[in-house]
């Protein structure tokens, strides 16, 4: 037990964090601080390297997204001599030229910087918010700008087990309890940013935050409004939280926890970045294939064929920490080259002719498609020479089987501009109608695919002539009971008006009552008495 | 002061208008010390709130008109909040759990049992058990009505359900069989204008005889809607003249505009115009099936006998679906865009015979 105490006091004090590796390589599991990657990354990357090249954990993964950014700028500027084992490791970036994200952004997030730099007397606890989507670079670049502003970098990371921190508290006899998280990660907030490590010549800390508890988002008791506010008030050091995009509004800790009042409020500077761009990843694919051809790296990997480059791009979709690992896996000697399909879609590529793309067959990613997307090709299908759909409905299906309803609603509120006759439409509509109603039967799960599948089919081969041009992509429209009455209106009907139903509201008093409210306004007074009698 | 309809509303039983027998039949369940669930079926406007309410009196006394409302917060096996307004005294509760949309089967079973679980503080001389009116009960989700069924026989002790519904074929029989019905039908016209009548008198007013039947006319008989129109008409012009204008319902006003509008144009451009048109209806509150059934009642005024029959089959279809669906508006597209079909096809072929 008291062993355990220790691991946990040094984390969060970063102080001990090069003594008690040893105690880390036992195995206990609790360790929540990362101190900054010059201190604890490399020793951890030297035991790693000892061991086995077995996962670098998730903080190695990311430092890996930003080695290519940073090789496909830099390219020639090689500064490993050494024959590393975490091969991720020796291709992190450095300096903000190395990094793959866009000038603009790193911009954005150096002016933060400069501002906790500028009000650092005053107002220390600054908070800063990075959202994008995975692997774009976010927590690249704020390692690589923390480094550059000299900030060392604490980073929370959830306990294993509650039980260790219930233990060193003064709560008695060592029993859990719910709040221990939430105990252990504000005692975080509060104290992390205040000392400083014995160790380290630093003395500017930037606390990050990109593994939020779980009660934090399963639990509306737990305030986390209340905690930014203690931080704001009490906290020393800037902090960041960084959390990846996510698709559903439900996984999504930035709509979640960070609302548009709480970030006004305590002045949360949000920067979101986007995925990396194609070109982008190719340049920095190039540079990194320069890097393995190095000649201590030489006997190791060998240089994929282009067609293999570029179908790690394409398959990547703007991650470049997946491009990193798939590069490393195609690059390998003694693995065959790894078969590709090609998509049937068709790129323009710079003023040459068009080029068929391919993806990695087995590997990578699956291709993810966006709604406005896929709506297009709902709206607009396309057909090959022998009549066939390009793009078969079962893989659009596939692709939205999680949200059917919602993908249905984008159909129903934007098919409509696409169609030229009147009798095109009947047959969409009928089977959208036919959608809906599939949809609503929750008992079985597979009719809301078929739903799905019903909806996209007749969407699309409906229509005889499809209109072409630019049209916008509305989302479904909602449907929002206006509140019903004014309160001359309530007041005219009294409690009548809480036993009255919407529906019977609407259809039979509204009118009615709105111009009789309209028509006498100075008798209000005597009406409230009297409704008061009743 | 408060509305006609409010201000003149019976408050006991041998103070109805109409129905007078039926009304002596109610004094006698309640003479009884026990009497089963009820379900007052009628449609619209034909007093059947009113006559719970007097019910209620009958049974408790006046302590039953002291009514205060409350919002009530429920919470649903998903963890959202769904509040809903009642109403309540002493003695009885009353909800619309249709209100609360798809959620109305927690706040179905929430509400009886937190109402039936607490027995009647005050003994003497009352009754055992309280009432909860439930509003609309038709409206309600088939699976609420099954939940339903269910605590009434549970908390048959302590709590009596009175529904008041627009038409007993959207109740499953479950729910029917365990209900006494008592079917409110709507005033004859004789009825209703004699009412009218006397509420002006009360007031103070005259009312011309010929205004008095185009009231109840437009009002198809419904006596809410007819006490309504004849108070807005009064507030319009004050004293009545024979020929004043009536007001009207917005919303059907607005349908009728919709429904020429269809007719004028069959394309999809137009369908989406229309389609804009129902949104705005439903946000105002309008029930789509009132809606449905108006647009229908419209469009088959308006278009030929050749195809009343079809237009009317399609009504049917899409009606059903749309009572399954639950996106209301892809239903009454799906209608409004296959009578443009056979409208506009109707309409070319009449082209081509002229040549």
């Amino acid at each position: 037990m008291s062993a355990r105490k220790k691991t946990w006091i040094t984390s969060a004090f970063s102080e001990f964090n090069l003594t008690p590796t040893t105690v880390d390589s036992e195995g206990a599991p609790a360790k929540r601080t990362r101190s900054a990657p010059s201190a604890a990354t490399k020793t951890r990357s030297k035991q790693n390297g000892n061991s086995t090249l077995t996962l670098p954990t998730a903080s190695v993964d990311l430092t890996a997204d930003k080695d290519d950014d940073k090789e496909e700028s830099e390219g020639c500027r090689q500064p490993p001599p050494t024959l590393r084992a975490n091969w991720m490791d020796s291709f992190s970036p450095t300096s903000s030229e190395e990094l793959a994200v866009h000038s603009k952004k790193i911009g954005e997030l150096r002016d933060w910087l400069r501002h906790c730099e500028a009000v650092r007397r005053k107002a220390p606890a600054q908070m800063c918010l990075l959202t994008g989507p995975t692997g774009a670079g976010k927590t690249a670049t704020l390692r690589v700008l923390a480094k550059e502003f000299g900030y060392q970098l604490q980073e929370w990371i959830n306990p294993v087990d509650c039980e260790v921190v219930n233990a060193l508290g003064d709560q008695r006899n060592g029993e859990s309890y719910t709040g221990s998280h939430l105990e252990a990660f504000r005692s975080f907030l509060l104290r992390a940013s205040r000392y400083k490590s014995l160790l380290d010549a630093q003395n500017k800390r930037l606390l990050l935050v990109e593994d939020f508890p779980n009660i934090l988002l399963s639990d509306s008791e737990a305030n986390f409004d209340e905690l930014l506010e203690q931080y704001s008030e009490s906290g020393k050091s800037p902090l960041v939280f960084i959390v990846a995009d996510a698709k559903s509004r439900g996984l999504n800790i930035s709509y979640k926890l960070f609302p548009e009042q709480v970030k006004a409020k305590h002045r949360i500077e949000h920067i979101s970045f986007n995925s990396i761009a194609a070109t982008i990843m190719q340049k920095s694919m190039k540079t990194f294939c320069a890097i393995m051809q190095q000649k201590e790296n030489k006997a190791l990997y060998k240089v994929p064929p282009s067609t293999v480059v570029d179908s790690i791009v394409v398959g990547a979709q703007g991650d470049i920490r997946n491009a990193l690992i798939n590069l490393h896996l195609s690059s390998m000697k003694g693995v065959p080259n790894m078969p590709t399909k090609e998509l049937n879609v068709s790129v323009a590529s710079k003023g040459r002719k068009r080029k068929t793309q391919s993806t990695l067959k087995s590997i990578g990613r699956d291709e993810s498609i966006t709604v406005m997307h896929a709506l297009g090709r709902v709206m607009n299908p396309k057909f090959t020479e022998n009549k066939r759909l390009q793009h078969s409905p079962e893989v659009l299906t596939e692709a939205f089987r999680t949200e059917p309803r919602n993908f249905v609603n984008f159909i129903h509120a934007n098919y409509l501009p696409h169609f030229r006759e009147i009798e095109d439409v009947v047959p969409a509509i009928h089977d959208l109608g036919l959608a809906d109603c599939m949809l609503n039967e929750y008992r079985e799960d597979a009719l809301s695919l078929m739903g799905l599948n019903i909806a996209i089919r007749g969407s699309m081969l409906a229509n005889s002539a499809p209109v072409s041009g630019w049209m916008p992509i509305r989302g479904p429209k909602r449907i929002n009971w206006q509140p019903l009455a004014t309160l001359a209106e309530q007041k005219l009907l009294g409690t009548r008006y809480a036993g009255t139903s919407k529906g019977i509201y609407a259809t039979e008093y509204k009118s009615f009552v709105k111009c009789i409210a309209a028509k006498r306004p100075e008798e209000m007074p005597t009406e409230i008495e009297l409704s008061i009698e009743d | 002061m408060s509305l006609w309809v409010d201000k003149y509303r019976p408050r006991e039983l041998t103070k109805l208008d109409f129905h007078k027998e039926q009304a002596e039949n109610l004094r006698n369940l309640c003479k009884q010390s026990d009497f089963p669930h009820l379900m007052f079926y009628g449609p619209s406007g034909a007093g059947k709130k009113t006559r719970i309410m007097c019910l209620l009196r009958e049974m408790y006394g006046a302590g039953v008109e002291r009514l205060r409302s409350e919002t009530m917060t429920f919470t649903t096996p998903s963890n959202r909040k769904v509040e809903v307004m009642t109403v309540s005294s002493n003695y009885h509760l009353e909800v619309n759990p249709s209100d609360a949309g798809m959620y109305d089967r927690t706040v179905v079973i929430d509400l009886i049992k937190q109402v039936a679980q607490t027995h009647q503080i005050e003994i003497n001389g009352q009754r055992e058990f309280k009432v909860i009116v439930i509003s609309e009960g038709d409206e309600l989700t088939k699976d609420a009505q099954h939940a339903l069924r269910r605590t009434m026989e549970k908390y048959v002790a302590t709590c009596r359900i009175i529904m008041s519904v627009n038409s007993t074929s959207r109740i499953i029989p479950a729910i029917r069989s365990r209900c006494l019905g008592i079917r409110v039908a709507a005033p004859s016209e004789a009825e209703m204008t004699a009412i009218l009548q006397s509420t002006c008198k009360r007031e103070g007013l005259v009312l011309p005889v010929e205004l008095a039947k185009r009231v109840v006319d437009k009002s198809e008989r419904n006596l809410r809607r007819a006490l309504l129109m004849l108070e807005a008409a009064k507030v319009a012009k004050s004293p009545f003249t024979a020929q004043q204008e009536i007001p009207d319902l917005d919303w059907q006003v607005f349908l009728r505009e919709t429904a020429s509008q269809i007719i004028s144009e069959q394309t999809p451009a137009k369908l989406e115009k229309i389609r804009d048109r129902l949104y705005e209806l439903l946000t105002q509150g309008v029930p789509p099936n009132l809606i449905f059934r108006g647009l229908v009642e419209h469009l088959v005024n308006n278009c030929d006998m050749s195809i009343k029959a079809k237009t009317l089959e399609l009504a049917t279809e899409y009606e059903h679906r749309m009572q399954n669906g639950a996106k209301h508006i892809f239903h009454l597209e799906a209608f409004v865009a296959q009578f443009m079909s056979i409208y506009k096809k109707f309409t070319s072929e009449l082209l081509m015979d002229e040549f």
